[in-house]
């Protein structure tokens, strides 16, 4: 209660209006800024101001003009402005040029009954398709703020963060304890828990450096890449299905998933992992390895949901192409292109012309091979030793099948040799025509060859698109692929500041151009975005919030400098994001502890703490407490109980590509019972695997770089009775059982191995006594096994704790 | 990290609400009027109905076969389909084709009804019939997502969320909706999933179309393992153990959510089996759903369910007609396989509808009987009929609406919605405004606009109110 009294203090200076709601937020931007914007501001508004009077504020209402205050909020009865609006009298009636509609008058009338809120637009709508907006010019080089605790930062970006925190008069808070550190970047790096052995080490560890080298050894492990290469197939929205109508299996997606986790481990420099997911079939390679790696990240572009059995194909074509646009209009610029398509876009000035311009590069892209129900997409098939080798095999494989029947046949011409095994019956049909049984067999064998060739020789290949025709496109009037405006150019979006203009040939389809373009140093958006995200994967929040819209829609940057200075750095390091990784870890501001303490170190009394000052943690000033995600839950379930199969890549699909992973019987046997680590389940659209869809895994159709945590009462029906908990628990129970022969000592590991800490003495009693009453309450099974059983209700127990699901 | 009451937003503690309410209780003065997520909310204006029950006939039925007759389709049959066939078909269709199946005028209202369904006959004069409705996607997978969300291209909420988020239940221990044996395929999860609305507004599925509803359950209700006093402990020692992390982390909403969300699980492990369980149904009322015979048991559980869930105070309740293939789906067989069909739900629907009357609740209670598409008039094989979202039939009852009525035609032979035309945005406009909801004010915020069931469309059908 009182740090909302205060938040509203801070947030809401003006007088007596009272921080609006979301709910009359979203009623004002809904109904009412809208209105006011068409039906008054043009005579009441920045420009004119008739009868002295302006509408574009809460003040400026309640000030009024010449004829007095224009609302009294809360009170529309007794409102100028109600009387003007309902007026009869034509030549008195506002607005001068028509009427008001019934649910206009009721809707300004209901608003100034709920006290008039007037949020200030941080939406922006009222610099609606402003050019000038600030994420469409290239971030500015920004000098490291002066600060006066100069001892705290340790990284430049604490320069920037404290030096909006003294602003504030707000104190950072302390840095966390060294145990909390390491399960926090541990988890944080490379989505695992530390084993009691790590945090050992780095406890004894008291030379300089010794975090920096827990970061570095977490850095350059192979989980690694599987961690925050799961964040980008998010951004990606990576699936082993379509999804959407025909829910068939993309069983060649893994190259892709795999090539995302290479990519980050190797640290392939940002810029380059861009143009390899657009242009990758368009760069020169080195080796067949080169080439195989840059025709599989184009699967970027190819494993979007399509709509397969949509019966009118040029809409088909359009809707995938829409789909690539969207996509990269969110994963690289986090812009709402796709809102073009129809329409000039009704708040970033992106203009139906620009959308088609971009059309154009896709439409000169060749994503599918057949467009006819069901529809196909195209596959690079991947040369090398090894599937020459395979086609060779498959090559004798039928060869060897042809032959066998040939001789079967001719034997059973002959009829020799197989006398014994005719019956009675046939001998007196005796003849030239083959036996039975050799009719059956050649009959076995035929299928076989059929089914053989029909599944070719399965040569290994990946999603991904190729050049196609080159056509520029002409504006789809209204997105309807039969009303045809007028032909666009490919071009990239000029209200985009600062990268080179790309020049489109008609020789290519321009995806290396745009491609390019995307990555120059220049551009206002690429490095700002993804070093907002890395922010966000690290902080639970970006810089700014609305991580995948940065348009006049989105919010604005908490730390605008912080973020310029950032982007500009990552150009300048090689577009590295383990060197950025470095520069968030390493910094106090990410070392902080979670601790909402109202004290203050006493040391500047006219300071206020994080907790009081900064409630909503907006600044930064203390470590967020955070659910881990569905993967890491699972991954830390094997983990812990001693199960995970940390063995890389590959499928676990066990559906041939393009089959259906369940059609209309709505049985889906796909199996998840693997032990590898959570990013290798198959991914299946429409149909999320449970434990993951119950822990707000996101949705696999579109773009998701924030994702959220919910708290509902599934996940703990899933904690309390899922096979996958209760069997962590078992394994759990087991492994300090055989290790470990007494109570006390399985204790002291079960804490190390969840909480990464040791058992209080208080926790130890309260434990002893669980597992004495479980026990106690299992009466008909033999000592042994009533322990054992114990010990696992205990490590359930443990296992949905909130200690063990987040992190501090 | 989040503020306190956006996270009580996204908080869906769900099942038990009232437990979270009475917790955020001394902060709700400086907030909306209730930062549950699942209070029920009061409607735009007063309300036709409380509830719907959508009986949801996978695979599309033919409208030429069940409520809409059309004369001259027998006379013409074999012959031409004298007007144009849509640009976009889903397969080729031939001649007209006429319906197997004679029709009869029943109950004072006079509606014709086919052989198909002599049950649901019986109840004619409860029935607001709709002929003319049209949609725009020949594809089950598209259409079904029109019909549930409003969108075939994007994965937006459906209906039953968007009534959940914009009146909540009526119960604080349990969903605002719930879906009854739900196809997983033709969109699946996305037909009943929040989407970008808060969580606590997912449909609780109990079971899919793979189960007979004998087996479907909400996932993970029940540990075969232990014992509830077992888990009696657990939860005690849980308990504990959380509420010292809480103190030491200093006070965290999302964790005093999950503590409590724990509890509520563990009611909703004896609430949810309660309400499945029909052990006190009288054998008249099992007898009235069909429940004594094996043709109509398996779809009578579910109606009597949807029932008992309505009873409940749930809001959105759908049940599924699907079985292990497309139901209703009669490219061929469709005199067989329509009749087998009808037989399985003709008797439990009736049972619904009277049922519901007995006890005065089809007042306030609408029913939405309606699938996908319809089928074309036209013959795709000599015994079948093609998907046809041009015009179909779909029927509401109670709720406020009109009994006895018909509204809008298709043309001569049924193929395209005629006079009165009803779009699925249309449908859903006119539902939610007799749940007293205004479909162009029930949005939510999410990516920087405000969305709506109906997008930028939807008229209500204000001839069906009664």
């Amino acid at each position: 209660m009182v740090s909302l009294l205060m938040c509203a203090v801070l947030l809401a200076p003006e007088a007596a209006q009272p921080q609006p709601t979301s709910e009359q937020i979203r009623f004002f931007e809904a109904n009412i800024r809208p209105l006011l914007a068409e039906k008054c501001l043009k005579c009441h508004g920045g420009r004119k101001q008739w009868g002295g009077l302006r509408l574009d504020s809460r003040e400026a209402l309640m000030k009024g003009g010449e004829s007095g205050a224009a609302v009294i909020p809360g009170n529309p009865g007794e409102s100028l402005l109600i009387e003007l609006i309902r007026e009869t009298d034509k030549d008195v009636r506002m607005p001068k040029d028509g009427q008001l509609t019934r649910r206009q008058i009721d809707d300004l009338g209901r608003w100034i009954e709920m006290g008039t809120p007037y949020p200030a637009s941080t939406t922006g709508t009222q610099h609606k398709r402003d050019p000038n907006h600030w994420a469409f010019h290239p971030p500015k080089e920004q000098p490291l703020p002066n600060v006066k605790n100069s001892n705290w930062p340790q990284t430049p970006i604490d320069h920037f963060i404290l030096a909006t925190l003294e602003a504030a008069g707000i104190t950072p808070t302390p840095r966390a304890d060294r145990r909390t550190l390491i399960r926090r970047v541990t988890f944080d790096l490379i989505g695992l828990p530390p084993t009691p052995q790590e945090i050992d080490a780095f406890l004894a560890d008291e030379s300089p450096g010794a975090f920096a080298r827990v970061v570095d050894r977490l850095l350059a492990s192979r989980r690694y890449g599987e961690r925050w290469g799961r964040h980008w197939l998010d951004v990606a929205r990576f699936a082993d299905s379509n999804g959407f109508d025909e829910n068939v299996a993309h069983a060649n997606a893994w190259r892709y998933r795999d090539y995302v986790v290479e990519s980050f481990n190797r640290d392939k420099p940002f810029d380059r992992f861009v143009i390899e997911q657009l242009a990758g079939d368009l760069l020169p390679f080195d080796s067949e390895a080169q080439q195989h790696e840059q025709l599989i990240a184009t699967g970027f572009l190819s494993i979007g949901p399509k709509v397969l059995a949509e019966t009118d194909q040029s809409k088909m074509r359009m809707d995938i192409i829409d789909e690539q646009i969207d996509t990269t209009g969110r994963a690289f610029l986090a812009l709402t292109l796709g809102c073009a398509r129809c329409h000039d876009h009704k708040f970033d000035p992106i203009d139906t012309a620009d959308y088609y311009g971009l059309a154009g590069i896709f439409k000169s892209t060749l994503t599918m091979t057949r467009y006819t129900k069901v529809a196909e997409w195209h596959e690079h098939l991947l040369p090398s030793a090894e599937a020459k080798a395979t086609k060779a095999d498959f090559e004798a494989r039928i060869a060897a099948k042809k032959k066998a029947i040939a001789e079967l046949a001719g034997r059973g011409d002959s009829g020799a040799g197989l006398q014994p095994a005719r019956n009675k019956q046939q001998d007196d049909k005796a003849g030239s025509k083959p036996a039975p049984q050799i009719e059956a067999q050649l009959k076995k064998l035929k299928q076989e060859l059929a089914a053989l060739e029909k599944e070719g020789p399965n040569l290994p290949s990946a999603m991904g698109v190729t050049e196609d025709k080159i056509v520029d496109v002409a504006i789809h009037l209204r997105g309807d692929p039969l009303k045809l405006g007028e032909v666009v150019p490919r071009h990239a979006p000029p209200v985009l500041r600062g990268p080179h203009v790309p020049k489109f040939s008609d020789k290519q389809s321009g995806r290396r151009e745009f491609a390019d373009w995307l990555v120059d140093p220049n551009h206002p958006l690429t490095a700002r975005v993804i070093v907002n995200r890395v922010w966000r994967w690290h902080f639970g929040k970006g810089l700014v919030r609305s991580i995948d819209n940065f348009g006049l829609l989105g919010e604005r940057p908490s730390h605008p400098e912080l973020l310029d200075w950032l982007a500009r750095r990552f150009v300048a390091d090689g577009w590295s994001i383990k060197s950025l990784h470095r520069m968030i870890v390493m910094s106090s501001t990410y070392q902080q502890s979670s601790s909402r303490s109202r004290e203050t170190s006493g040391e500047n009394e006219s300071l206020t703490t994080s907790a009081a000052g900064d409630p909503d943690n907006r600044l930064f000033s203390r470590a967020d407490v955070r659910r881990l995600e569905a993967e890491a839950v699972r991954d830390a379930l094997l983990a812990t109980s001693g199960q995970l199969d940390t063995t890389m890549g590959g499928s676990l699909l066990k559906l041939k590509n393009r089959a259906y992973f369940f059609d209309h019987t709505s049985k889906d046997l796909t199996t998840y019972d693997s032990r590898r680590r959570s990013l290798y389940l198959p991914v299946v659209r429409n149909h999320v695997y449970n434990v993951f869809q119950l822990l707000d895994f996101p949705d696999p159709a579109v773009t998701s770089g924030d994702r959220a945590t919910t708290v509902v009462a599934s996940q703990a029906l899933l904690m309390l009775n899922s096979d996958i908990v209760m069997q962590a628990a078992g394994s759990f129970a087991e492994r300090l059982i055989a290790d470990l022969d007494n109570d006390d000592l399985r204790l002291t590991r079960l804490y190390a191995i969840a909480f990464g800490r040791l058992p209080t003495p208080d926790e130890r009693r309260a434990d002893l006594a669980f597992l004495n009453r479980v026990e106690q309450a299992q009466s008909n099974e033999n000592t042994d096994m009533q322990r054992k059983k114990a010990w696992s209700t205990l490590c359930h127990v443990v296992l949905a704790s909130n200690e063990f699901l987040y992190v501090r | 990290m989040l503020s306190r009451r956006t996270l009580l937003e996204r908080t869906a503690v769900g099942f038990g609400s009232l437990a979270l309410a009475s917790m955020l209780a001394d902060e709700s003065s400086a907030d909306t009027p209730s930062a549950n997520p699942l209070a029920g909310k009061p409607s735009h204006f007063p309300a036709r109905a409380k509830r719907i029950i959508f009986l949801l006939m996978s695979g599309g039925p033919s409208q030429v076969d069940t409520f809409d007759p059309k004369p001259l389709l027998t006379r013409d049959h074999g012959k031409p389909f004298p007007f144009a066939k849509p640009r976009v078909q889903f397969n080729s269709t031939k001649n007209l084709l006429r319906s197997p199946w004679r029709f009869r005028q029943y109950g004072e209202s006079g509606l014709w009804v086919s052989e198909l369904f002599p049950h649901v006959a019986t109840r004619v004069d409860d029935l607001c019939m709709v002929h003319s409705c049209y949609g725009t996607n020949p594809s089950h997978g598209g259409a079904m997502m029109k019909l549930h969300t409003g969108s075939d291209n994007f994965i937006r909420p459906g209906i039953g969320s968007w009534v959940s988020y914009g009146l909540g239940t009526e119960n604080a221990n349990l969903p605002a909706f719930v879906t009854i044996c739900p196809t997983l395929a033709f969109g699946g999860v996305n037909n009943w999933s929040s989407s970008f609305l808060p969580a606590v507004h997912n449909g609780t599925a109990l079971g899919d179309a793979s189960v007979p509803a004998e087996k479907a359950q909400v996932k993970f209700i029940q540990n075969s393992k232990l014992p509830r006093q077992i888990q009696q402990l657990q939860l005690d020692r849980l308990n504990a153990m959380n509420r010292r992390h809480l103190r030491r982390s200093g006070g965290d909403a999302s964790l005093e959510a999950r503590i409590n969300s724990f509890e509520l699980a563990f009611r909703m492990q004896s609430s949810i089996p309660q309400l499945e369980d029909l052990s006190r149904e009288t054998p008249a009322t099992l007898k009235l759903y069909g429940m004594d015979d094996p043709g109509t048991a398996n779809f009578g559980r579910m109606c009597l369910l949807a029932r008992r869930f309505a009873e409940a105070g749930v809001r959105f309740i759908q049940v599924t007609h699907n079985d292990d293939k497309v139901q209703w789906d009669q490219h061929n067989n469709l005199k067989r396989d329509h009749e087998k069909n009808a037989a399985e739900v003709d008797l439990p629907i009736a049972g619904l509808l009277t049922d519901l009357k007995q006890r005065g609740m089809l007042d306030d209670t609408l029913i939405w009987w309606g699938s996908e598409f319809g089928r074309t008039p036209t013959a795709e094989t000599a015994d079948g009929r093609d998907h046809n979202p041009e015009g179909f039939t779909m029927w509401l009852a109670g709720g406020g609406v009109k009994g006895g009525f018909r509204y809008g035609s298709t043309d001569d032979y049924g193929y395209y919605a005629a006079e009165n035309k009803v779009h699925i945005h249309d449908f859903h406009a006119t539902m939610l405004h007799a749940m007293g909801l205004d479909h162009e004010r029930l949005t939510y915020r999410h990516a920087g606009r405000d969305f709506r069931l109906t997008d930028v469309e939807g008229n209500v059908v204000h001839e069906l109110f009664a």
